[in-house]
C-alpha cells in the first residue's frame, strides 16, 4: 500500500458492528482498505486508554463502533 | 478570619470531647508561606495548633477515603462538593463524617503572588477591612488587593458556601452568579483557536512539567489504588517527560475526572512549576454543565452523568 | 472524550463514533467510507500524539 494511504485503527463490537463488517463481505460489497479492524467482546470493553495508545503507536484516525 | 480560627478549635474542641469523632481534620501553619498543611488533630492540644486564612487551598477531601474512623472535617464549598462526591462514589459513609462547613472566601493564588514578589516570600498578611494582602520578604513588601490575588478558580467560584455541612462556622457568604462571573471565560478562549494553536497552547503548557505527579496526589478524585501511569502491562504511558507522555498523563488524568472535578484548584496550587491544569479539567466541567445540566457533588441522592443512562442523553458524535 | 481531544488540538475527524446494528452492512460500509474520507481530508497535516524514540541531546 502507498505511504500516504491512512491507516484507521477500528474498535468494532463483536456483536454490532462486526456483525456488520462480516456481513458486507459475505455480501462481497466494498469498502476501504485503511480500516485495520479490532474486535471487542462488546463496546463496553472500550476504554480511552485504548483510544490514546493507537494514536499514540501512530494510528491516523480511530473510530469506534458499537 | 480570626473569629474563623477561633470558632473552628471551639467547634473541634467539643466534637473530641464528647467522643463524637477520632480526629478532626483541619490545617496547621505549613513550613513555607501561602501554603497551610493539612493536619490531622487527635487531641485537645493538636487542635490549638489549627489555623484557618486564605492559605488553606489544598482539598481536605483527599485524607477521607476509605477511612474506617469517625472524622470530623473542615469543608468550604468546593471541599464539601468533594466530599459529596466521595460519598455518591462510597469512599466513604455520610454518618462517619461532622462536617464542619466554612462559608469560603477564596484562596490566593501562591503563584501569582510569586511572581509579583522580588524575592523569595517570608511572611504573608492579611488585612480584613481593607481586604489588601501584603506580602513581604528581605528587603521588599508588597500590598496588593485580595481580589486580585485569589487563585484563579476561587475568583470564578459560584459555590462558596458548604453543600453539606453538619455545623457552619459562620453565617453563609454571597454568592457569585454566572451572570456576574464567567466561569467558563477562560476555556472559551482556548475554544476558539485553531487545532494548531491549541496543540502549541498545551505543548507551551506542560513544557515545564516534571512529571512529579503532585496534581495527581493533590487531587481528592485521584484515590485510585493504582494509577494508569504505574501500570506496566501493558504500559500505556511512558515515564519519562517526553512531551507526547506528559500530554496523555495529563489528558488521561483529566478525563478520568469528567463529571467529578469540583475545581477545586488543588491541582495547581500543588504543582510545583505553576502549570495551570484547570486548563484540561475546566473543559470537561464546562462539557458537563452544557450537556448534562450537571455539576459535581452538589447532591449526595444523584448519580454522575457518566454512571447513568438517560434515553435523552446527548448523542450527537455518534454516527 | 472527543471534546477533550479538540480541545487539546487533535483534529475532530480523528476520532469516530458510530453504532450499527449486525444487519446494517450498507450503514457499515457507508460509515467506513466515511470515515476514510473524512481521514484523508487531512492527509497533509502532521499526525500529533505519536510517540517517537526520544530524542538525544
Amino acid at each position: 500500500m502507498a505511504d500516504n494511504e491512512p491507516k484507521i485503527l477500528s474498535f468494532l463490537c463483536n456483536w454490532c458492528s462486526y456483525g456488520a463488517a462480516d456481513l458486507a463481505g459475505v455480501s462481497r460489497m466494498e469498502y476501504p482498505s485503511n480500516i485495520r479492524v479490532i474486535r471487542i467482546p462488546c463496546t463496553g470493553r472500550m476504554s480511552p486508554k485504548f483510544i490514546l495508545a493507537g494514536l499514540r503507536q501512530g494510528a491516523d484516525a480511530v473510530w469506534v463502533s458499537g | 478570619m480570626k473569629s474563623y480560627t477561633e470558632k473552628i478549635k471551639e467547634i473541634s474542641k467539643g466534637l473530641l470531647e464528647e467522643g463524637k469523632v477520632d480526629m478532626v481534620i483541619g490545617y496547621r501553619k505549613g513550613s513555607v508561606p501561602l501554603m497551610h498543611q493539612p493536619f490531622f488533630a487527635q487531641n485537645q492540644q493538636e487542635i490549638d495548633e489549627f489555623v484557618w486564612d486564605s492559605n488553606c487551598g489544598l482539598n481536605l477531601a483527599n485524607y477521607v477515603t476509605d477511612r474506617q474512623e469517625k472524622i470530623g472535617i473542615l469543608a468550604t464549598g468546593c471541599n464539601s462538593r468533594n466530599i459529596a462526591t466521595h460519598i455518591v462514589e462510597g469512599k466513604i459513609k455520610r454518618e462517619q463524617l461532622y462536617i464542619i462547613g466554612i462559608p469560603c472566601k477564596g484562596m490566593l493564588d501562591r503563584h501569582k503572588l510569586a511572581a509579583m514578589a522580588d524575592g523569595p516570600i517570608t511572611t504573608v498578611e492579611e488585612d480584613e477591612e481593607k481586604g489588601t494582602v501584603t506580602i513581604s520578604g528581605d528587603g521588599f513588601s508588597e500590598t496588593v488587593d485580595k481580589t486580585e490575588a485569589l487563585q484563579q478558580n476561587c475568583s470564578i467560584c459560584v459555590h462558596r458556601n458548604p453543600v453539606i455541612y453538619d455545623e457552619l462556622v459562620a453565617d453563609e457568604v454571597k454568592e457569585q452568579t454566572r451572570d456576574e462571573v464567567d466561569p467558563y471565560a477562560g476555556v472559551k478562549e482556548i475554544e476558539a483557536m485553531s487545532p494548531e494553536e491549541k496543540w502549541a497552547h498545551f505543548d507551551d503548557l506542560l513544557s515545564a512539567c516534571i512529571r512529579c505527579y503532585a496534581c495527581r496526589n493533590a487531587c481528592p478524585l485521584c484515590y485510585c489504588p493504582l494509577c494508569f501511569v504505574d501500570e506496566s502491562k501493558p504500559q500505556w504511558v511512558g515515564k519519562s517527560i517526553d512531551p507526547t507522555d506528559v500530554r496523555t498523563f495529563h489528558f488521561l488524568r483529566a478525563y478520568h475526572c469528567a463529571g467529578r472535578c469540583t475545581d477545586c484548584g488543588a491541582c495547581v496550587r500543588a504543582c510545583p512549576v505553576g502549570i495551570n491544569v484547570r486548563d484540561f479539567t475546566k473543559k470537561l466541567e464546562k462539557d458537563c454543565f452544557e450537556l448534562y445540566g450537571w455539576e459535581a457533588g452538589m447532591s449526595t441522592e444523584q448519580r454522575p452523568p457518566l454512571d447513568t443512562y438517560k434515553p435523552d442523553d446527548p448523542e450527537e458524535f455518534i454516527k | 472524550m472527543k471534546n477533550l481531544l479538540e480541545h487539546m488540538g487533535i483534529e475532530p475527524e480523528r476520532l469516530h463514533f458510530s453504532w450499527i446494528s449486525s444487519a446494517e452492512s450498507t450503514k457499515f460500509v457507508d460509515v467506513a467510507t466515511k470515515v476514510t474520507e473524512a481521514v484523508k481530508s487531512l492527509e497533509n497535516k502532521e499526525k500529533k500524539f505519536v510517540k517517537t524514540k526520544p530524542k538525544v541531546a
